[in-house]
């Protein structure tokens, strides 16, 4: 078994390094029912807010990556029904937020515009999950004292809160991105046979990083 | 020779049945191997492995269907889209839990040989005697001189990489050229060499992948997906490896989907005359015949069918005259580490992605070392490795400087988990559930067993011994995990149908024959007397090209 990708994810979650590492793993470990209901127009909105945490530069981003599809499927496929749910709203709740502040729904925005609105939005979904943390804090302890009465077999895994559904959608913009076929061997580089292993192989700054 | 008669039967397609099966052809005997999962050909069969990996539909994640269908492999790293196919269906083949109890199969041609972790490792004479030494379990019938060339027979033909060192607790080998430690772990390896005066050691993973061109294979291509399969051959498997020897010899046969629901036994002649098979589609009952019987299942499935046989002899199954039989299962205890960061080295990176990393040998409880809270020992596997565009980037949160930023490596970390050796406990045993059936109306297994202070004190040391030597090597920002180790999580499952020196204490005797019926022979996992901390395939290979050999020369005596 592949003990070396244990050690990357432990090495990640150690670092608290993974934005949401948590949830990439957590996430896809809690029951869920299928089909989270996502239109052709949440799609075509979540490829823009990919677009503007990830953007084209001098190589295609996130869109070109198709994230929006991409975040379908995971969510569908691989989130809990709470985790859903906060998605699926948060789509909706995105917009609505979006109207507030520049008072028109995020598809009208200019570029500048959305990326203003989601650094205000990342702003609060980062003091939306702290308050989720402390508000789990005591449940997860008062779940974890009921564990401690039963039987091995009848404990059950502490299921938190949702994160702010920003935060669900900057962790699959990023993983969606970074593992595509653009985002490995455009943005970052990719040899699919390396045959050999350097072991101190030259690096300059600006090289790109290798995409596993 | 009539159809369902054969020289030798072989139960099981691993590690070590692939190994019984190459050497008992190659020795000219007619061997009939059965595997209870289905063919899984070498290459052709590897789905996934010439897929890219922006081609896999959830990027490597399962899905909650999935999650459903196999919550033992959720209980860990196990679990990967590319792989989930690999892994026995845990509805169709359930199992109970006492205690809690983590049992990740794969029912299929070649078994785990084609997912297992390759790390290959000798145990050294003070493994053989520490049972003598301390009193736990009965003494091994064997010692590191019997095996020695065994392990020198394996070696070369599995091709291990590694390095010479003349260690004294982790012997060296037949190696070919060991997969490079890179310039961070080089360095941490010289200082920790320095700051413990030569006492410890971080040297190059020892593994069965080829890093030469190796008996017609090509080679590892360091792309670091052996366990989809390797289409270059790369690593030691029974596709890649025994099973085309055994091929070649012309004197194997070979049947899948052959459930084996017990050994036949002739009590007059105390010896058994063959297997009765489950085919596990048709769901008929068929019979085959032989001389010796290598029953090499993996270890618990070895000692469920030893339960099963024989029984209207010994209520307990085959073997069990002892009182040993189910008993003493072992495991290596994991689920802990360190991990840090390494400052500098801005100017180097890596190339190619290896299969293995470094690794650190036991050093607690050997003559001087300091006074332990526990008895024997442990060792560390990690690497080094720059990060990536998972990190953090402060002050970056969107946009294209965010996106600049993650297109470069991170600076460098590194990070190891410990293994731990776990003492045979007669009272940590399995048995027969009458009451849960699997998919086939067979009895299944029940586990209990736990770790107990032993290992419970050695995981403190572990954990601060290496925070230690990564603190003397400069790594900073270190932090440590133990999230807590359910038996059989390690994935190194031994005992239950231990080698002795008595009957009256132990399953085997020390060629591996069951003291009870000399022609079967038990030459996997169950035969552990004790466990030692280091990954254990190599040793069921060298038990069982000896117990092979044995077999045969007794079989050209007459004494079987």
């Amino acid at each position: 078994m592949n003990r070396r990708d244990l050690l990357k994810q432990i090495a990640l979650l150690t670092g608290g390094a993974v934005i949401g590492g948590e949830l990439f793993l957590a996430g896809c470990k809690t029951g869920a029912k299928a089909d989270a209901g996502f239109t052709a127009a949440n799609i075509s909105l979540l490829d823009e807010v990919a677009e503007t945490i990830i953007p084209a530069t001098s190589t295609p981003g996130a869109k070109a990556a198709k994230v929006g599809e991409f975040m379908k499927v995971m969510v569908t496929d691989c989130y809990t029904q709470k985790q859903q749910d906060a998605f699926v709203n948060g789509i909706g709740e995105l917009d609505e937020a979006c109207k507030k502040m520049h008072s028109k729904a995020f598809m009208e925005c200019t570029p500048e515009q959305r990326k203003a609105f989601l650094v205000s939005l990342e702003k609060e979904a980062k003091e939306f999950n702290q308050k989720r943390d402390d508000a789990d804090k005591p449940l997860r302890e008062e779940h974890k004292k009921k564990n401690e009465a039963l039987a091995w077999k009848d404990q059950t895994e502490f299921e938190g809160s949702p994160s702010h559904y920003y935060t669900m959608m900057k962790q699959l913009t990023l993983l969606g991105f970074f593992t595509s076929k653009t985002g490995m061997t455009e943005t970052l580089r990719h040899v699919s046979v390396p045959t050999k292993y350097d072991g101190a192989y030259p690096y300059k700054k600006g090289d790109k990083a290798w995409a596993e | 020779m009539a159809d369902n008669t054969f020289d030798a039967i072989v139960i099981g397609s691993g590690i070590s049945g692939g190994w019984a099966a190459k050497e008992l052809c190659e020795k000219g005997l007619k061997v009939l191997m059965l595997e209870r999962g289905a063919e899984h050909k070498h290459i052709t069969d590897y789905k996934t492995a010439t897929k890219m990996p922006w081609e896999f539909e959830h990027r490597g994640k399962t899905t909650q269907q999935q999650k459903e269908d196999y919550p033992v492999i959720h209980r860990g790293w196990a679990a990967n889209e590319r792989v989930m196919d690999a892994w026995t269906n845990e509805k169709d083949s359930p199992y109970t839990e006492v205690k809690p109890f983590t049992w990740w199969r794969s029912y299929r041609m070649g078994g785990r040989s084609v997912l297992w972790g390759r790390h290959s490792y000798r145990w050294s004479e003070l493994d053989f005697e520490a049972n003598a030494k301390d009193g736990f379990g009965v003494d091994w019938p064997i010692r590191y001189k019997d095996l020695a060339p065994w392990y020198d027979h394996v070696e070369r033909f599995a091709g291990i990489s590694g390095s010479v060192e003349g260690l004294p607790y982790l012997p060296d080998g037949q190696f070919l050229p060991p997969v490079p430690l890179n310039i961070v772990e080089k360095d941490v390896a010289a200082k920790i060499k320095a700051f413990y005066k030569g006492e410890r050691h971080m040297i190059n993973s020892r593994v069965a992948n080829i890093t030469v061109p190796h008996d017609q294979r090509p080679g590892c291509q360091f792309r670091n997906r052996c366990w989809e399969g390797c289409q270059f051959g790369g690593y030691f498997s029974t596709q890649s490896s025994t099973l085309p020897a055994a091929v070649k010899t012309n004197n194997l046969t070979v049947r899948p989907l052959s459930i084996v629901t017990k050994i036949l036994y002739d009590k007059d002649k105390k010896k058994a005359t063959g297997v009765e098979v489950l085919d596990s589609m048709d769901n008929k009952t068929y019979e085959f015949k032989a001389k010796i019987v290598f029953v090499c299942a993996s270890a618990l499935n070895s000692t469920w069918l030893l339960f099963n046989s024989a029984t209207d002899i010994w209520p307990g199954g085959l073997g069990s005259s002892s009182g040993e039989l189910g008993h003493n299962v072992m495991d290596h205890h994991y689920n802990l580490g360190v991990s840090g960061e390494i400052e500098g080295y801005e100017n180097v990176t890596e190339f190619g992605r290896r299969p293995a990393g470094f690794y650190i040998s036991r050093f607690a409880n050997t003559p001087g070392d300091k006074n332990r809270s526990f008895l024997r020992g442990y060792g560390y596997q990690g690497s080094a490795s720059r990060q990536g565009w998972g990190r953090v980037v402060a002050e970056l949160s969107i946009g294209s400087e965010l996106k600049e930023a993650l297109t470069e490596p991170g600076g460098w970390r590194i990070g190891a988990t410990g293994f731990g050796e776990i003492l045979p406990y007669h009272e940590n045993k399995i048995s027969l559930d009458s009451e849960v059936k699997d998919k086939w109306g067979l009895p299944v297994l029940k586990m209990d067993a736990e770790m107990k202070e032993n290992e419970l004190n050695m995981r403190k040391d572990i954990k601060e011994d290496l925070q230690a030597m990564f603190e003397a090597a400069g790594v900073k920002n270190i932090s440590t995990y133990d999230s807590g180790h359910a038996m059989g999580h390690g994935i190194h499952e031994m005992g239950t149908a231990r080698m002795g020196r008595d009957p009256k204490t132990s399953v085997l005797n020390g060629n591996n024959q069951v003291w009870d019926a000399p022609n079967v022979f038990v030459t996997d996992g169950a035969c552990m007397t004790s466990s030692s901390c280091v990954n254990p395939s190599l040793t069921y290979m060298a038990l069982t090209a000896r117990a092979a050999d044995f077999a045969v020369s007794e079989l050209k005596k007459g004494n079987l």
